[in-house]
């Protein structure tokens, strides 16, 4: 217990203090081996039994792998035909340092036993510490410990055998000269038995470089040029965000500017890839320009010729000179690269070209090509596939990556769902024991200690209503009249908390998915499914646990108080939002159910127009619901989801309940209530709505939210029924996401939740797959005597981290979902051919962009081939229009297009449109069945860009 | 603050070495002045502490103050001005200051067996020379040693740790400063170790009651482990003192 | 510490017979330890022991902005505090006056250019300069304090290492240092002609040095002689009591040979002082 030796490291940082850490130096620092003898033993997953086949060697070794091996050839170590490495607590330290993602990505290795990997703490071990050598730099002085620890374990086990994998050469001659046996990761590997794959997923570090290799980019500026250029002001840092419709495009995010920066062209955009943290240099007010409207497509197949570039730049200079005065923004370049933002791409493989150089095409469009070297290109032909980028040299036109893994056939359903999920970082293993066995024992059965816990209401006519095909009930309603007029309205949700406790390897797993996600035939779920679709699921005809919000209410739907408390129930009858709309109409049925049904329907109704009243936002983002066959798992049928008032009766109830839970919850958790907001948007988001409102007539206010509702109500048109549903679509991309937040976080009036218009708001009502729930609902039950609070509930940084997970989960949840339909709607569509009505949502230069609201599509009609201005159309800026002949087309106009499926590019099979009404000589084609089909080489592409549609409760339900 | 940094790593590792349960490196010397009765200096890890006792004497100032039925304790805390990383405008007299010497001289009174000396008084003064976390443990360790090196008669040694929680959950003892402005909340125990009973105790933030009875039980833990160096260290004194004399120690 | 009449006469009598009450005569010093680097987060530090004299010295650094007349030059501070470790007198604000009066006389002693050049720690004219703070921690009192004071911080500049600056920009009114984070390329300060102060004491027809608190009581008056190489460059009276003009003289120049002598000596000890010693006060 104590220390056995200390020693003082010094250092200086700020205002030039000089600070001194203790560093305890001890002796009992276990070396890993079982068959040591003089160290004590600690559990270690180190084994004699695992062999590493390194064909190098002789002899069975053990690997000690240094700093570079990790951060650069991570891909590798994944593998299990690596094992028995000793990590170095040097080598660790400084992965944390240098990479956070690599350093967890290494950790989830060592916890895995197969993998036998150690930690050996060589700085506090008293035999391999030494102290830094006067002026040596860090990296020597970490080599060294390394050699060091090396040579130790030589002499500590002389019986065992020890190499160092290394790809820095001074290191891997200095251990040589110790006598340790090192060697590279390359020759290593190429060793191995199973080295065909293994050889791809290698990190190329030293690609040839052509001496006369023309450089493609401009040079990145050093990293101390770009810190100084930032502090005098001469630079700016912020993220870039490549544009998905043209790959010479992208923005960069400049903290405390209001506009984007525009990047543009091979030289502006220099290597910056999506997300990457970049250095710009602002050009001269006199060169900004405009973003260009049109959409350009990376063609380039091969790594050297960059001719079709140079093609596609000119077209954008062009396009530069014509920009519009009020449409300028700040432009500049990327001059060099702060922080690289690089993960694992999914994608394909491109074109049928032989060799050992591939392009792959990532799945993400605003992620360029990238340049792989491989042995099994035959393979990765029919597959889906991981590749992460290493470099970009400044003589290639790709980045180069290398290979990481398989993920199956191109097409296939299991295959697009694993791509993704991958893509969208959905975590989808499968629960881990350790999970699993938090569960309870079934059969599971209800105690008399929890009756006496609980409110008994078995004997209330309790009913839920969900979607058909619903197994995760998570809500039911009940209402019956009590005395003095008044109605009693009972809302039940799934009582989650009680099975999830906190801190358990069940909570920390649904902590970490933080939401179930939907893809069209497949669901991942939060919490395991004997949860989530049995013991928690509010069946009808079983009793179940739930916590209950009961208000009661007079009839004019105000509510005199409100209660909550934890509940058995007994659901009478679990339904469908159709069956419960047929039971409310049909004036036959008079049972308790039908009757507190109808009741429920009247007061939603008084509830929602008050809601409107008050300025709550009726938005619509097109949604489908595809059928599906059960057997082939093919779709069947694209289609608008069908909606009946029970949809909003439900919604309505499970509004209130959130709004009086986060009222409550945030009287007695001023500091850590887990609240959620919905920002208001900043004026300038609305600019494309009101531009499009001009062009129709209507003057949209956007000053509130009760004005916009207003607005929005108010346009319609008779001859265009559409006309405010896009309208509304429209809104709804102004709109800001809607964010979890821990009510300390924030000042009072940011409670605000503003599609909803009410102050404070919260989600309380769907614990079975949202984990957002699961924490209100242990805030409301310590509120209500039924739990007692745990650490990390009241600790308001914890909380802060949580709903950062929370919200980039649901984001991610979100647009998964829609890459689900958008690949399913594509399957529907393969080899079919269809005319279909549509309407104009924007009239871009070269493009239309047009909304198929029977299948929520949007596509681009293409009014000329690329690079070309049509003799057809002409384009008016200013009124947003094209023009030919006679004929105007306006943004929300009614077309007919005929839809195909453009299958050239597996990956991204796009719709192709044609125009099919208006007629327009020489450009439309004949509605199907009249004439033969022309063959139109416009080239269309599907604009999956639908931003996020804004918080509507509980409408969002399962599909 | 950087929330990368884990207290406590994986292998069970502070940042510094120490494992949860360990305490930083103890060293001290009782009579390092000849001025006052009683002095002793104390180095808890980097954290360095002078203590020296005066009495028990006369009471000096306001005669008033002085009481029948026992000594008057009065402690000054102070810190030099080079003891911090940021030198420090004061040396005492702030509010911190005022508020460590009423928490000494509280700790204090528990031990002394003050209804020895009525109407005297005895000075305790501590001056710390370098902070680097668990200073009032530090001065309460120190103050012992220099109340026994004066030979005033004490109930038992008082003992002073800290203790803190590493990654929300493991209780973890003896915070360094580095520790402290990483980590969570801090608690501070001031304990009479033989008898376990616990005379003053502080939290720097609000804890969670579920940690408290394991964070509070290994600072008492600490305590204990304290008390046994120091208690080494005060043989090993009169052992050296006493040789000196012409003693002969048995054992 | 009170004396008698008799305790009075027979120091007096010791100084006389050149035999002072403690062996000693009357231009001697008592045994002094002297060490550095004590204060290890300092950027230097010395504590010397002089008999029962005990002073703790730590120089803190900081980046400051020089006076407008003296754009060429850095600053020097000096904060003494007295602890009531020292003695229970000098608890709460106690010790305030004697503080007070011993970091003026350093300051004045510092003040000429000739004894501690400032112009060194000047980083960039009227921007930016170096500022050195002297704390000094009385920890015990055993009489003859300004010379102890003054060794202990001769020594503790001696031990300070100022940060190396690599390069200063300017743009505008952001200047941006860049400062070497390596402990071991920093500089030394020139301390050569730092003063080192000595106390002579008026004793009656004879003046010592180094006197003891017993003898402090017996002065007559005394003088406080810093000297600085070969000058001196203050001369302070303190205490009671009044001086004879050529007393005054002669003490001056017995001020000055044993400064001299003294500073050789600290030299000397300084070089001596081994480069890792872990010892402090638990020698």
């Amino acid at each position: 217990m104590f220390t056995t030796k200390s020693f003082i490291k010094k250092n200086k940082i700020g205002n030039y203090l000089k600070h001194v850490r203790e560093h305890y130096i001890r002796d009992d620092i276990f070396c890993g081996f079982s068959c040591c003898e003089t160290c004590s033993l600690v559990e270690s997953s180190l084994t004699e039994e695992y062999v590493n086949k390194c064909s190098l060697f002789k002899f069975n070794h053990y690997l000690i792998l240094d700093t570079n091996i990790i951060l650069e050839q991570m891909d590798v170590l994944e593998e299990p035909i690596i094992g028995n490495c000793i990590i170095l607590h040097t080598v660790l330290k400084e992965v944390k340092h240098r990479s956070l993602p690599i350093y967890k990505r290494l950790m989830s290795i060592v916890d895995n036993p197969s993998r036998h990997f150690y930690i050996f703490t060589n700085d506090h071990h008293k035999d391999t510490f030494m102290p830094q050598k006067d002026g040596e730099l860090i990296n020597d002085y970490n080599d060294r410990l390394i050699r060091k620890a090396c040579s130790w374990y030589m002499d500590h086990l002389p019986n065992k055998k020890f190499v160092l994998l290394t790809d820095d050469r001074a290191n891997k001659n200095l251990a040589k000269e110790d006598e340790i046996p090192a060697v590279t990761t390359t020759e290593y590997v190429k060793h191995l038995d199973e080295q065909v794959a293994l050889g791809d997923k290698l990190k190329k570090k030293d690609s040839e470089v052509q001496k006369d290799a023309k450089s493609i980019f401009p040079p990145h500026l050093s990293t101390s040029a770009m810190l100084i250029g930032i502090k005098e002001g001469k630079l700016y840092q912020g993220t870039f965000r490549a544009s998905r419709d043209n790959f010479l495009e992208g923005f960069v995010n400049v903290e405390g500017f209001e506009d984007n920066v525009l990047v543009q062209g091979r030289k502006g955009l220099n290597r910056a890839v999506d997300g990457d943290v970049v250095a710009v240099q602002m050009f001269d007010k006199t060169e900004w320009v405009s973003p260009s409207e049109i959409v350009l497509e990376d063609e380039g197949v091969s790594e050297e010729n960059i001719k079709d570039i140079q093609k596609n730049e000119n077209e954008l200079k062009k396009n530069a000179k014509n920009s519009k005065k009020d449409e300028i923004r700040p432009t500049g370049c990327v001059v060099g690269i702060i922080r690289r933002k690089w993960r694992q791409y999914c994608g394909i493989l491109q074109g049928n070209s032989d060799g050992l150089y591939q392009i792959f095409v990532p799945a993400d469009s605003s992620i360029p090509k990238i340049r792989i070297e491989t042995r099994q290109a035959e393979f990765l032909r029919s597959q889906k596939f991981i590749v992460t980028i290493d470099s970009w040299p400044q003589h290639s036109r790709y980045p180069h990556g290398h290979f990481v893994r398989a993920l199956g056939k191109i097409g296939q359903q299991s295959t697009e769902n694993e791509v993704v999920l991958l893509e969208h970082d959905v975590p989808h293993s499968q629960f881990s024991e350790e999970v699993l066995s938090c569960l309870p024992k079934l059969p599971w059965l209800i105690t008399d200690d929890d009756v006496k816990k609980r409110v008994d209401l078995r004997g209330i006519d309790i009913c839920s209503v969900d979607p058909p095909g619903c197994t995760d009930i998570d809500d039911a309603l009940h209402c019956r009249p009590i005395e003095g007029d008044r109605l009693e309205v009972g809302v039940h949700i799934a009582d989650v908390s009680h099975f999830i406790r906190p801190g358990t390897a069940l909570d920390l797993e649904a902590a970490s998915r933080a939401t179930t996600v939907y893809l069209i035939n497949k669901r991942i779920d939060m919490v395991p499914e004997l949860l989530s679709s049995n013991l928690c699921s509010l069946r009808g005809g079983e009793e179940r646990f739930a916590f209950s919000c009961i208000w009661e209410m007079d009839k004019e739907a105000n509510i005199i108080n409100t209660r909550f408390h934890k509940s058995i129930i007994k659901s009478k009858k679990a339904m469908t939002y159709e069956e419960a709309q047929i039971t409310i109409d049909d004036k036959s049925k008079n049972d308790s159910i039908a009757q507190s049904l109808r009741n429920l329907n009247m007061l939603a109704k008084i509830l929602k127009k008050g809601r409107l009243q008050k300025g709550a936002l009726v938005l619509a983002s097109p949604e489908v619901k595809i059928r599906m066959d059960s057997e082939t798992m093919e779709p069947l049928d694209v289609e608008i989801k069908k909606m009946f008032e029970t949809n909003s009766m439900v919604e309505e109830f499970m509004l209130l309940a959130n709004i009086s839970v986060a009222q409550k919850i945030l009287e007695d958790f001023p500091d850590c209530a887990m609240l959620r907001r919905h920002p208001t948007p900043p004026s300038t988001n609305f600019d494309p709505l009101v531009k499009a409102g001009k062009h129709l007539g209507f003057d949209m206010k956007i000053d509130s939210g009760k004005n916009l509702a207003q607005s929005l109500d108010d346009a319609t048109c008779e001859t265009n029924p559409y006309l405010n549903t896009m309208l509304r679509i429209l809104a709804t991309r102004c709109m800001l996401q809607a964010v979890y937040f821990p009510s300390g976080a924030m000042q009072k009036d940011e409670y605000f939740h503003y599609g909803l218009a009410v102050p404070l708001y919260t989600h309380f009502t769907s614990p079975i797959r949202r984990y957002a729930d699961i924490i209100v609902h242990r805030l409301l039950a310590v509120t209500c005597g039924a739990d007692s609070t745990y650490p990390n509930l009241l600790n308001k940084q914890k909380t802060v981290e949580l709903c950062q997970n929370l919200n980039y989960r649901n984001r991610m949840a979100q647009y998964a979902g829609r890459a689900s339909v958008a690949f399913n709607t594509h399957l529907f569509f393969k080899g079919k051919v269809q005319d279909e009505e549509g309407y104009v949502l924007y009239v871009r230069k070269n493009a239309l962009q047009i909304l198929i609201p029977k299948y929520g599509l949007e596509c681009n009609l293409f009014l000329a081939t690329k690079g070309e201005t049509s003799n057809i159309f002409e384009y008016d800026e200013d009124n947003q229009t094209q023009k030919a002949g006679n004929l105007i087309i306006h943004s929300f106009d009614r077309v007919v297009v005929r839809m195909s499926l453009d299958s050239k590019n597996i990956q991204h099979e796009k719709f192709t449109l044609q125009l099919v009404e208006p007629f327009i000589e020489g450009f439309s084609v004949q509605p199907l069945g009249q004439t033969e089909m022309e063959v139109d080489t416009n080239e269309a592409k599907t604009d999956k860009k639908r931003k996020s549609t804004s918080e509507k409760g509980n409408n969002k339900r399962k599909s | 603050m950087s929330r990368n940094k884990e207290l406590l790593s994986k292998i069970g590792l502070r940042l510094d070495g120490r494992r949860a349960n360990e305490l930083r490196r103890i060293r001290c010397k009782l009579g390092v002045f000849t001025e006052p009765d009683g002095s002793a200096y104390i180095e808890q890890g980097l954290t360095k502490v002078l203590a020296a006792v005066y009495g028990p004497h006369q009471v000096r100032g306001q005669r008033s103050k002085a009481q029948h039925d026992g000594a008057l304790v009065n402690c000054q805390f102070s810190m030099a001005v080079f003891s911090t990383g940021e030198r420090k405008r004061r040396p005492r007299g702030d509010r911190k200051s005022t508020e460590l010497s009423m928490h000494l001289q509280q700790a204090l009174l528990a031990a002394i067996k003050t209804e020895l000396y009525p109407w005297s008084q005895i000075d305790v003064y501590v001056e710390v020379l370098h902070a680097d976390g668990g200073i009032y443990p530090a001065c309460v360790n120190a103050a012992t040693l220099a109340l026994i090196d004066a030979g005033i008669p004490l109930k038992e040694y008082v003992c002073a740790c800290t203790a803190s929680l590493a990654n929300n959950d493991v209780p973890m003892l003896d915070i360094s400063h580095q520790e402290e402005a990483i980590g969570g909340p801090t608690l501070t125990v001031a304990a009479l170790p033989m008898s376990g009973k616990i005379v003053l105790m502080e939290m720097s933030q609000r804890f969670h009651l579920d940690h408290l009875p394991k964070v509070l039980e290994k600072a008492l833990q600490g305590c204990k482990d304290v008390k046994n160096i120091l208690d080494e260290a005060v043989r090993l004194h009169v052992q050296d003192v006493g040789s000196s004399t012409g003693w002969v120690i048995k054992n | 510490m009170a004396l008698c009449e008799a305790e009075k006469t027979f120091v007096l009598h010791g100084v006389e017979e050149n035999f002072r009450i403690d062996g000693r005569e009357r231009e001697d010093y008592r045994p002094m330890e002297l060490e550095t680097s004590i204060v290890s987060h300092a950027f230097g530090s010395a504590r010397l022991r002089l008999a029962n004299t005990d002073v703790l010295v730590a120089v803190k650094i900081e980046v400051d902005i020089p006076f407008p007349e003296k754009p060429n030059e850095g600053k020097i501070e000096f904060f003494v505090d007295c602890s009531a470790n020292a003695t229970p007198d000098f608890e709460g604000r106690g010790g305030e006056d004697l503080a007070i009066e011993l970091s003026n006389s350093l300051s004045t002693a510092y003040q000429s250019s000739r004894a501690f050049d400032l112009s060194k720690l000047c980083i960039l004219k009227g921007r930016k300069c170096w500022k050195i703070y002297v704390d000094i921690l009385l920890l015990e009192c055993g009489g003859n304090l300004f010379d102890a004071v003054s060794l202990a911080v001769k020594a503790a500049l001696w031990n300070a290492q100022l940060p190396l600056v690599k390069s200063v920009h300017v743009d505008g009114n952001n200047i941006e240092m860049d400062v070497s984070e390596e402990l071991y390329d920093c500089q030394k300060l020139d301390i050569k002609n730092a003063p080192v102060m000595v106390t002579v004491c008026k004793i009656g027809d004879y003046c010592i040095v180094d006197p003891n608190q017993a003898e402090e009581k017996c002065s007559v008056g005394s003088i406080v002689v810093a000297v600085s190489g070969d000058r001196l460059s203050t001369v302070l009276q303190t205490g009671a009591g009044s001086l004879h003009p050529t007393t005054l003289v002669e003490s001056m120049k017995l001020g000055h040979t044993v400064g001299q002598r003294l500073n050789q000596a600290l030299w000397e000890a300084l070089q001596q002082i081994p480069e890792d010693q872990d010892v402090g006060f638990l020698k």
